[in-house]
């Protein structure tokens, strides 16, 4: 990576004086660093999530490609960057011009604000640019040891499962932490649980750290859990899969709240930037950025337009936006706002494919449909909610998955896939309950291959998990 | 940067099947280089999607914008990807794209390393339309250069003092008059010729015929972007061959038998007649799965081959496509036949992510 460079003094200026209107409108956050890198070096930091240092995988040069791609032939253009951490590090463009540096400095404060102050971030690892780095250390002292193939193949595996997780677990467990801390909260209990911390092997992850020998109780969601303190590991791998967990919750919050973010953020930059920090030369060019951003395709939701309208949409119906902040995620802040009146302002429609024609069309604009399909595709950090269920399975031993079908079909093929691999994991069979067109499916692996047969059992598996 | 490098070199180790192969199966396969409307164009970036236990694709969404119940959404992306699923990076990315053929062919060949072709020699021919560019001292009336005869003339009024500023008269005499006169240009030769031949006995199907097109589209932006003037002729042959037009080349369904040759002779006889080797670089590139009538018949193709065409074409390629019936002995045949011909070039195809291989097969010559 590129050394980021210093901002140069005038655009230093620049931030003082847009950090000090930010936090005059009410906007609180921590000191901000920025850092100044070239177009190139911003597709590598987007390739990496951010993080100036990841672990070894193809996987991100993949993304740089992409992005690289995109970049070169005019496709995309990153912006901004924009990093959760204490302190919050973002970075700007060198090509950028000026307008636009100050549209992206005060749009990274609003995501600032929001980081801080919004309760789903709350339990998430805040010094995550450290924490990045030493995942990274551990994956490549694995790979002198073995070779890359071999810390490779597994990291790879583990990754198919690092969307079977809990959103809601870690803000949870936080609420139980500060519950107790506010019961006992005297200096032998802090002392012990610091001395716990570094006992654990200084693993101060967001993730709720598992106490030993506890047995995770089932039902459960953090599959990613369970495998971490049930499968038979080795040191390495148990490692492996203790990293890639820490990292699918620190970025979980960021996909439960991706349009209220997006949306308090765009809406800072036009208060902001409207507010008398613009140049009235640069006031078209804003307008014209600004609406670029917040522009969408027919068949598709940009995150920035819905977030910036339901932003207007709270504001006009005289809410506390920044309470608003505060408490929601994507899912409950749609469920709060959005109504037949918003439905219809903001042109939103359902639409699917018609078996007839073979064409995607709008199907629905009745705006309690559309609300519905916001909400399901919201909730759950816009994942398949899979439940593990049983882990002795007919008295076997065996693994049952159960998905929770909310009218939405898994796809079988990967799913057969991701099974092999738990199974592999947890070195006996696994079992998924689900739907297909409706119909009972039940997918067993035993590590080698993958059967599907109708479910006899899905009927008392649905009882115990109902 | 250095490491992200590293990160990308082991992806595209992976994405040529060097390393890794386990994920080979999860490399994804989408429209390689398809082609959508008259300038929107995918371009391909390969994607190695993990498996997970995720959502298939038949599912609704939701969008915004205007349309009525009932009305088509278009750009709707592929994977209706889940609003709420920007995080990290699901999703293939399939950009779509206004792009100039110039620039997709310059694309293409980035993409493919091919070389820049080398037209054959370096023969000039000279054009027959030359222009008015040349000047003589005698001629007709009609081709007199006034502004160069008059300047002759005022050169030799001043110079023998006859000229008067206050009176500046001047009158050209025989002697100062100049004629325009035709000049030929030697003019570097740049036509190009493609011959887009293909099999549509029984045997093609639409499978097929799809790769062939794509293919042909292909061949044809790369060949463009190398020859300033080109004409493709379109030949489909079963039994019997004949020259189409575009449309009835990508959408003729025949059946009957296949008589290769006949597509060869009709090739050879619109080089002789129309698209002289002197005056033109010629492509032609062959389609078939590979079934011929008769050992005879591919025996007359191999001598027609070696003794005709080869000897009057930059290259003659020839496209294998495998099919349900196809036995491909034609390959073989030919391979076996005309080993070491420099400009013959056969490739195998077996599906629409071979295509990609085959151009480069058949256009990374440089020739």
């Amino acid at each position: 990576m590129a050394r980021a460079g210093e901002l140069a003094a005038g655009l230093r200026e620049e931030v003082r004086r847009i950090e000090a209107v930010a936090r005059e409108r009410g906007l609180d956050f921590s000191e901000i660093v920025f850092e100044m890198v070239d177009a190139r070096d911003v597709n590598a930091l987007a390739a990496y999530g951010g993080f100036p240092v990841r672990y070894p995988s193809w996987r991100f040069g993949m993304d740089y490609e992409r992005l690289e791609k995109g970049h070169k032939y005019g496709l995309s253009k990153i912006y901004e960057l924009v990093i959760n951490n204490d302190p919050p590090y973002a970075y700007l463009v060198r090509t950028n011009s000026d307008m636009e540096q100050k549209l992206v400095i005060a749009h990274v404060c609003g995501h600032a604000d929001f980081f801080k102050n919004n309760v789903w971030f709350q339990p998430t690892e805040r010094k995550m640019l450290d924490r990045m780095a030493e995942h990274a250390t551990r994956v490549r002292e694995s790979i002198d040891r073995l070779g890359q193939d071999t810390v490779e193949v597994f990291l790879d595996r583990v990754l198919t499962l690092d969307n079977l997780v809990d959103p809601f677990l870690p803000l949870r467990e936080w609420m139980q932490v500060r519950r107790g801390e506010a019961l006992r909260s005297g200096p032998i209990e802090r002392a012990r649980r610091s001395l716990d911390l570094v006992m654990s092997g200084g693993e101060r992850s967001a993730a709720p750290a598992p106490s030993p020998g506890a047995r995770p109780s089932l039902p459960t969601y953090d599959v990613l859990g369970f495998v971490l303190e049930r499968c038979e590991l080795e040191d390495w791998q148990r490692e492996i899969v203790r990293l890639v967990r820490a990292e699918a919750y620190y970025f979980l919050p960021q996909r439960m709240t991706k349009v209220m973010n997006e949306g308090w953020a765009s809406l800072w930059h036009s208060r902001i930037l409207t507010g008398g920090v613009l140049d009235p030369s640069e006031v078209v060019d804003f307008a014209d950025c600004h609406s670029g951003a917040t522009a969408s395709a027919p068949g598709q939701l940009n995150p920035y337009k819905l977030g910036i309208e339901l932003w207007r949409q709270a504001e006009e119906r005289g809410l506390d936006l920044f309470r608003l902040r505060r408490m929601h995620n994507d899912a409950s802040f749609l469920d709060e706002l959005a109504d037949e009146e918003f439905a219809e302002k903001s042109g939103l429609f359902v639409y699917g494919r018609n078996s007839r024609t073979g064409r995607t069309e709008v199907l629905e604009r009745d705006w309690r449909a559309v609300k519905e399909k916001l909400l399901q595709e919201f909730s759950w950090a816009g994942l398949p909610r899979i439940e593990l269920a049983e882990d002795n399975y007919e008295g076997r031993g065996e693994l049952v998955l159960q998905h929770q079908h909310d009218g939405r079909d898994l796809e079988l093929a990967a799913a057969g896939e991701t099974l092999k691999t738990l199974a592999q994991l947890w070195k006996k069979p696994v079992h998924l309950f689900t739907l297909e067109e409706g119909a009972g499916r039940h997918l067993t692996s035993d590590g080698k291959d993958v059967r599907l047969s109708e479910p006899q059992a899905v009927n008392s598996a649905h009882k115990e998990t109902a | 940067m250095f490491r992200i490098d590293r990160d990308r070199a082991r992806f595209r180790e992976i994405v040529r099947g060097r390393l890794r192969g386990d994920l080979r199966k999860y490399l994804s396969t989408s429209e390689l280089l398809g082609r959508r409307g008259d300038h929107a164009v995918s371009i391909p970036v390969p994607q190695i999607e993990l498996p997970r236990l995720r959502f298939g694709e038949n599912k609704q969404g939701i969008g915004q914008g205007q349309g009525d119940k009932g009305d088509p959404v278009e750009g709707e992306s592929k994977q209706g990807e889940g609003a709420g699923a920007a995080g990290e990076q699901e999703g293939q990315h399939l950009f779509e794209v206004e792009v100039e053929l110039e620039e997709l062919a310059r694309m293409l060949g980035e993409e493919l390393e091919l070389p820049d072709i080398r037209p054959r020699g370096d023969r000039c021919i000279d054009s027959e339309g030359g222009r008015y560019s040349g000047l003589r001292e005698s001629g007709p009336r009609s081709l007199r250069h006034f502004r160069r005869t008059y300047r002759n003339a005022l050169r030799r009024a001043i110079a023998s003092g006859e000229l008067d500023p206050a009176d500046p008269r001047v009158v050209p005499i025989a002697e100062d008059e100049r004629f325009r006169w035709r000049k030929s240009h030697p003019q570097p030769d740049s036509s190009a010729v493609i011959f887009h031949v293909m099999d549509v006995s029984g045997s093609m199907g639409r499978e097929q015929k799809d790769i062939v097109r794509i293919k042909a589209f292909w061949i044809d932006t790369w060949l463009r972007s190398q020859y300033k003037n080109i004409e493709v002729v379109y030949i489909v042959h079963d039994a019997v061959a004949k020259v189409v037009d575009q449309q009835s080349f990508f959408h003729l369904r025949e059946s009957g038998g296949t008589k290769i040759s006949s597509a060869y002779e009709l090739v050879l006889q619109l080089v002789l007649d129309k698209y002289r080797p002197e005056d033109w670089n010629i492509y032609p590139f062959h389609y078939s799965d590979g079934d011929n009538w008769s050992a005879r018949d591919t025996e007359r193709c191999i001598t027609l081959l070696r003794d005709e065409l080869l000897p009057r074409v930059n290259q003659f390629c020839y496209g294998q496509v495998k099919s349900a019936y196809g036995s491909g002995q034609f390959k073989k045949d030919l391979d076996g036949a005309l080993a070491g011909s420099e400009n013959l070039v056969t490739a195998a195809i077996n599906d629409r992510e071979g295509i990609a291989d085959a151009i480069r097969v058949f256009l990374g010559r440089g020739r």
